[in-house]
C-alpha cells in the first residue's frame, strides 16, 4: 500500500466540472449554427469553419512549440477558428479566413502566453483586422439560400444587409420573422438568430457563461435604440432592426462571454456589459463601419481590469465594515485546529518541493 | 451581498455510511471510580457532572479541548445559548451526524446533562441543511431537543460559527463529546474511543467507526477493507485535511473526523492554464479576489497580497474545489500568506 501513495493538496474531491468539458460545451453550442450556415449557403460554409479550426490550431501549436508553454492543450483555438468563420459572408476567400486565424493565434494570443493571458478577444481582433485589410469583401454578402462553390470564385448573387441599410439610414425591406429566421443576407452565423439564442440559452443553463453578461448588454441597448432610432417609423420596428441586423445577439452570447477578458466579479460583469452597450450603440450609431461590435468589444477589453478593481474596491469596504476582520479573530479563538492543519499540510509542500529539487 | 459571496454547494456523498449504524471495534473499556457511584443520573449537581467529565478524560472534538474546562469556564448569563455540533458539512464526513440517526437516547441524555452544568437558556443541535444523497429524512428532533438546520453554503461551520451571538453568551460542545458524558454518567467508562468515518472509494465497506483513540490508520483501513490499492490516504476532512504517507505510523486521536482512501490522485500531470473564469472569487466565503491574489502569489508580490487583505484566508479550500483548470489555488494561497506572516516576524525582529 506504502509505495503507491501520492501527495495531493488540501480540497481532495473537487468539481467534475473543467475547463475541456467547459470548452467542449462551447463547441457544441456553435454546431447548431453551422447547421443553419449549410442549410442557407451550402457546404461551402462547413469547410470555411474547418479550415478555420485546422489553421488555429495548427498555430496554436508552433505558438505552443516556440514559446515552450508547459500548459494542457485545451479547445480555445477550436473555438476561436469557429467563431472566426461565422462572423464573414458565406462566400469570403479562404485567404481572408487564414489571414484573421493569423492574427487571432499569433498576434493576441501567443506572445503574451497562450490561453488564459490574452488582452483582447482573439477572435474580434481577428476579424476587426481583416475588416480593416479588405473591407468590400468582408462586407459583401450573398443573398441566401443558394448553393456556393466549395473552391474558387464565388458566383453568388450579391445583396444587400439590413446592417448596411441601417449605416446609410434606409430601412431594410426584410420583414422581422426573415431576420429570426435567418434567411436575410448578412455574416452567415450571426443572421438565425432563433438558433443563435437557443444555443446561448443552452451555455446559461449549463452555466458555461453568465447569464449576467448578456443580459446587461442586450437590454440596455434595445433601450438605446428604441429611444435613438437610425430610421423613421415606430420605435419597435427600430429595436428589432437594429438588434436582429448585425452581430449583435451573436457576439452578446459568443464573445462578450469570453471568461479570459471579461471582468470576474458579477458586478464587473454587470458593468462591462452596460459600458459595452453603450460603446457598441456609439459605434454602430456614428461609425463608418457597418459592423462596430468586434471593434467596440476591443475597446471595451481594456477597462475589464479596470472594472475589476472597482469591485474590489467595494469588497475592501465589505470585508472591513461588515465586521469580517473581527470575526475572523473569533474564529481563530475558537477553532484552534485550522491552523495547525495548515501548517502541517504547507510542510507537507515542503518537504515535496526539497524532493524534486533533489 | 450574497451579489458578492456567492459559495459552493457540495456534492455531499454521505451514503452509506449515515445510514449504517457505527461499527464498534472490539476492545476493553476502562473505567474509573467516583465518590457518588450511586447517585441517580437525574439528581447530579452541576460540579458532579464536571467532576464526571474530569474523571472520564472526555475531549471536545469540534475543538479540541477538555469538555471540563469548557463547563467550568462558560459563563452563561441572561439567554445563553447551547449548541451542540453536529453540522458535518464536507464531505464523507458524517461522524457526529450519525450519532443523531443512530443514539438519540443516548445523546439526548448527555445534552441533559450539559444542559445541567451550564444551564442555558436555549439548547438545540446544528446540522447541516444542504443533504440531498440520503435515502431517509433526517431527524427534527433528538429526545426532547431540536435540531436546528444549519444552512447556506460551504464552510457552513465557519458561517455557523460567525452567527452566534456576540460574547461568552454561548457553547458550543461536538456530539461526541455529549455522547461520552452520558456514557460516563451511566457505566462511569472513560473516553478511551473516538467516532471516525471511513469512507473514499477505494473503501469496500465505508461506514463510521468507534475505535480506541490512537488506532492506527492501516488497522482502520483493514477493518472497513480495501477493493484496491488507493493512491491516496487522507486523515482528517475531505476539503481541509491532509495526505498521509505511512498509515502505520499515522495514528487518529479526538478530534480526526475521517479516514478517506482514494483510488485516483487529481496531482501530477499537467493542469490546464487559467481561462479567468471568476468562479473562485465567486466562491470564497471571505469574498477575497482569488482568482488576482493567486497570481501575486505565484510571483511572490507579498505586499500587493497584503493590499488584497490575503490574511483573511481561512484555507477552506473552496476555490480549488470549483476551479475549472483543477490548479491548486488555496495551497499556493496558503503558502504564500505562511511567508508574508515570516516575512512580518522578520521585520519585526
Amino acid at each position: 500500500m506504502k509505495e503507491k501513495l501520492m501527495f495531493q493538496n488540501a480540497p481532495h474531491v473537487r468539481q467534475s466540472e473543467s475547463v475541456a468539458t467547459m470548452m467542449g460545451d462551447f463547441v457544441i453550442a456553435l454546431l447548431p449554427i453551422y447547421l443553419m450556415c449549410f442549410f442557407y449557403y451550402g457546404a461551402r460554409s462547413l469547410v470555411l469553419g474547418l479550415c478555420g479550426v485546422f489553421f488555429c490550431v495548427l498555430f496554436s501549436l508552433i505558438g505552443k512549440i516556440v514559446v515552450k508553454e508547459r500548459a494542457k492543450f485545451d479547445l480555445t483555438p477550436v473555438i476561436t477558428g469557429l467563431i472566426i468563420p461565422l462572423l464573414m459572408p458565406a462566400d469570403i476567400p479562404y485567404y481572408i479566413v487564414i489571414s484573421a486565424c493569423a492574427v487571432a493565434i499569433l498576434v493576441v494570443k501567443v506572445p503574451f502566453g497562450g490561453t488564459g493571458n490574452n488582452l483582447f478577444n482573439p477572435a474580434a481582433v481577428g476579424f476587426a483586422s481583416v475588416a480593416l485589410c479588405w473591407p468590400e469583401v468582408v462586407f459583401r454578402y450573398p443573398a441566401p439560400m443558394q448553393v456556393i462553390e466549395i473552391f474558387g470564385e464565388s458566383t453568388a448573387k450579391i445583396a444587400n444587409s439590413p446592417a448596411y441599410s441601417l449605416a446609410i439610414g434606409a430601412v431594410p425591406d426584410y420583414e422581422v420573422l426573415d431576420m429570426l429566421l435567418g434567411s436575410v443576407p448578412g455574416p452567415m452565423g450571426a443572421t438565425n438568430i432563433f438558433v443563435v439564442a437557443a444555443c446561448g440559452i443552452f451555455l446559461m443553463v449549463r452555466k458555461t457563461i453568465n447569464w449576467i453578461t448578456p443580459v446587461s448588454f442586450l437590454v440596455p441597448y434595445t433601450l438605446l435604440s428604441a429611444f435613438f432610432p437610425r430610421i423613421g417609423g415606430s420605435p419597435f420596428d427600430a429595436l428589432c432592426y437594429e438588434l436582429f441586423s448585425g452581430t449583435i445577439i451573436f457576439g452578446a452570447l459568443f464573445m462578450l462571454t469570453e471568461p479570459v477578458t471579461s471582468p470576474k466579479r458579477d458586478f464587473g460583469k454587470f458593468l462591462a456589459g452596460l459600458s459595452s452597450a453603450i460603446v457598441v450603440f456609439l459605434f454602430r450609431y456614428f461609425g463608418g463601419l457597418e459592423m462596430g461590435f468586434a471593434n467596440a468589444l476591443i475597446l471595451m477589453n481594456v477597462f475589464s481590469p479596470v472594472f475589476d478593481d472597482v469591485c474590489e474596491e467595494f469588497l475592501k469596504v465589505y470585508r472591513h465594515k461588515d465586521g469580517i476582520v473581527a470575526s475572523f479573530k473569533k474564529d481563530k479563538k475558537q477553532k484552534p485546529e485550522e491552523t495547525v492543519e495548515v501548517n502541517l499540510i504547507e510542510e507537507k509542500i515542503e518537504t515535496k518541493e526539497e524532493e524534486a529539487v533533489k | 451581498m450574497s451579489f458578492f459571496v456567492k459559495g459552493i454547494i457540495l456534492e455531499q456523498k454521505k451514503e452509506p455510511m449515515l445510514t449504517r449504524s457505527t461499527l464498534v471495534m472490539r476492545q476493553e473499556f476502562e473505567y474509573f471510580d467516583c465518590d457518588f457511584p450511586d447517585a441517580a443520573i437525574d439528581e447530579l449537581s452541576a460540579e458532579q457532572i464536571i467532576e464526571l467529565a474530569k474523571l472520564a478524560g472526555i475531549v471536545d472534538e469540534s475543538d479540541g479541548k477538555m469538555l471540563w474546562e469548557k463547563l467550568e469556564k462558560a459563563n452563561l448569563g441572561e439567554g445563553g445559548r447551547l449548541i451542540i455540533d453536529a453540522i458535518d458539512d464536507e464531505p464523507y464526513i458524517s461522524s457526529q451526524m450519525s450519532l443523531c440517526v443512530h443514539q438519540q437516547d443516548k445523546l439526548a441524555l448527555g445534552i441533559e446533562l450539559c444542559e445541567k452544568a451550564l444551564n442555558p437558556a436555549k439548547t438545540y443541535i446544528a446540522m447541516y441543511k444542504h443533504i440531498f444523497d440520503v435515502n431517509f429524512s433526517l431527524p427534527h428532533r433528538v429526545g426532547k431537543y431540536k435540531v436546528e438546520k444549519i444552512g447556506g453554503r460551504y464552510p457552513a461551520e465557519n458561517r455557523a460559527y460567525r452567527h452566534l451571538p456576540k460574547g461568552k453568551n454561548s457553547v458550543v460542545i461536538g456530539s461526541c463529546a455529549a455522547l461520552h458524558l452520558a456514557r460516563a454518567a451511566e457505566e462511569s467508562r472513560k473516553m478511551t474511543t473516538c467516532f471516525i468515518t471511513v469512507a473514499g472509494d477505494a473503501v469496500k465497506n465505508p461506514r463510521n467507526v468507534e475505535v480506541p483513540v490512537g488506532t492506527s490508520v492501516e488497522k482502520l483501513l483493514e477493518l472497513c477493507g480495501l477493493t484496491e490499492e488507493p493512491e491516496v490516504i487522507v486523515v482528517g476532512g475531505s476539503m481541509t485535511g491532509r495526505a498521509i504517507f505511512e498509515p502505520e505510523n499515522e495514528l487518529v486521536g479526538p478530534t480526526t473526523r475521517g479516514v478517506i482512501a482514494l483510488c485516483k490522485s487529481y496531482s501530477g500531470g499537467k493542469s490546464y492554464n487559467c481561462i479567468g473564469c471568476g468562479r473562485c472569487d465567486h466562491a470564497c466565503p471571505k469574498a477575497l479576489s482569488v482568482s488576482t491574489m493567486r497570481k501575486l502569489a505565484e510571483f511572490g508580490k507579498y505586499d500587493e497580497l497584503r493590499h488584497y487583505d490575503a490574511a483573511l484566508c481561512i484555507g477552506c479550500g473552496a476555490c480549488s474545489y470549483v476551479c475549472p483548470a483543477r490548479i491548486d489555488i488555496a495551497a499556493t494561497i496558503i503558502k504564500a500568506k505562511k511567508q508574508m506572516e515570516l516575512a512580518k516576524k522578520e521585520d519585526m525582529a
